[in-house]
């Protein structure tokens, strides 16, 4: 029996490597729409704040299995999106609407007596968004991002649901063959928890070396 | 606003990206859903390929019709779904025909009927001799099986439901039910393992196994049942069960 575990675990881990894929392709996805969408909503005019506000409240509302499905079932009257695009795409907006959030928050956490600045100093609204404001909101973010991207590492577990081999899905099937639910289940919570902790490490990583110094000072 | 029409471009071409290779053809292969979790009908060998009585069947089946099988594994409620929104081609995964399933997809013809086993945990002492004998106990059924339709229908007892049998054999040994009423074969992987007996191999309502196509697509289904009864008339079910099903026997 446990000669069979080790024939069978290489199996089992090359899973994850399709974990990590569509986490970075969610997150991805998430922060290249979470950016606009929270630009929209603290700077954009009344229309495009309710549209990012909407957006937001419904994306957020939605279940991301419920996304998935949609993606992958429903949208299959006009595109045919396999499993693994479907995935990234419900998972990205899913997680676009978090980050959004995540962006506001930062966003206006930046003084305003910023913005005045920078426009006396002749920028362009968006000159003053783009080099000023957005580049410290992006740094500030970067502890709840963390938060945000560990719950995608998790939640890409979903995707088994519409028949993508990821780590979980394996998981399943290699106790369909070894039932020895016990063991398998654990190593592939130790193997979520590795992942986890790897991102929160690395993000830290990032959020200390693009630390300004004495910033808190300056604001 | 130059970087916002950049980062719109850039939103733009991941769109681009995932509209054009989201539109892939499925040419002449054979696209066959599959739920390989469930031993000895479909689940994965040591090297990680999927094997199993229905998924050599289904190999032997598409050889004789000269068409190339491409798997795609499913969980079990996603395969109806999966072949109304035409991501697969057929499902073979132990399915049996049920009058509700024939309404969603066409089946062929059984190629095989299988058995029900009552499950009970090692010296637990419970009589069982027949089918209702199951009354007033806990029972453990897979969601959407015969045996949770059969346990609904005729007996009088606390009915707990599971995503797979996997997990009511697991509550059976944690002592959280008393009885899983599952499929025959299926079972034997539990026995072996020990702490829970098949007190009664039974019929519940007659296991039809049946391949399942979309609805309408009566060209494929004709042709796998004149390949089904081929192989029937050969012996190579028959001998395919020997191999794969023998061991509950």
């Amino acid at each position: 029996m446990s000669a069979a575990v080790w024939r069978l675990l290489p199996y089992m881990l090359g899973g994850v490597g399709y974990t990590v894929l569509i986490t970075l392709v969610a997150l991805a996805v998430g922060f290249l729409i979470g950016t606009p969408i929270a630009l929209a909503r603290v700077y954009g005019n009344k229309v495009v704040q309710v549209f990012a506000w909407g957006y937001i409240i419904v994306m957020r509302g939605f279940p991301s299995l419920v996304l998935l499905f949609i993606a992958y079932y429903v949208l299959a009257a006009a595109v045919n999106l396999p499993p693994f695009l479907a995935g990234c795409a419900a998972l990205g907006i899913c997680s676009s609407a978090y980050q959004a959030e995540i962006f506001r928050g930062a966003i206006t956490g930046i003084s305003g007596g910023q913005m005045t600045a920078a426009r006396a100093l002749g920028m362009t609204r968006s000159q003053a968004i783009f080099s000023i404001v957005l580049p410290q909101a992006l740094r500030d973010a970067i502890p709840g991002w963390s938060n945000e991207a560990a719950v995608v590492v998790k939640d890409s577990s979903l995707v088994y649901a519409v028949g993508l081999a990821e780590l979980m899905r394996r998981a399943q099937q290699v106790n369909g063959t070894l039932h020895m639910p016990l063991l398998i289940f654990f190593v592939t919570g130790m193997i979520y928890f590795l992942l986890t902790f790897a991102t929160n490490r690395l993000l830290g990583w990032v959020e200390r070396k693009t630390h300004i110094p004495d910033i808190a000072e300056a604001r | 606003m130059k970087r916002w029409s950049l980062m719109l471009l850039s939103l733009m071409m991941v769109v681009a990206v995932v509209g054009v290779t989201g539109c892939q053809s499925k040419d002449d292969k054979l696209i066959v859903g599959t739920s390989a979790d469930y031993e000895p009908f479909e689940y994965i060998a040591e090297d990680g390929s999927y094997t199993g009585f229905d998924i050599e069947l289904m190999e032997e089946i598409a050889k004789r019709l000269d068409m190339e099988i491409e798997w795609q594994d499913i969980a079990f409620d996603g395969l109806i779904g999966s072949l109304q929104s035409d991501k697969i081609d057929a499902i073979i995964a132990a399915m049996s025909a049920t009058p509700e399933r024939a309404e969603q997809v066409d089946f062929t013809e059984p190629y095989f009927i299988g058995a029900d086993a009552i499950i009970v945990a090692e010296g637990s002492g419970i009589p069982i001799s027949r089918n209702e004998d199951m009354s007033g106990y806990r029972v453990g059924v897979q969601t959407g099986t015969i045996q949770e339709e059969w346990v609904d229908g005729n007996i009088d007892a606390e009915v707990l439901r599971y995503e797979r049998a996997e997990q009511a054999i697991m509550d059976l040994r944690s002592g959280r039910i008393d009885i899983v009423a599952m499929d025959y074969y299926a079972a034997d992987a539990f026995v072996k393992q020990g702490g829970v007996e098949v007190v009664l191999k039974t019929e519940f309502a007659g296991e039809h196994m049946s391949i399942a196509v979309k609805k309408g697509n009566t060209e494929l289904r004709d042709s796998f049942d004149q390949v089904i009864d081929e192989l029937e008339a050969e012996g190579f079910i028959e001998a395919l069960a020997l191999k794969y099903l023998s061991g509950g026997e």
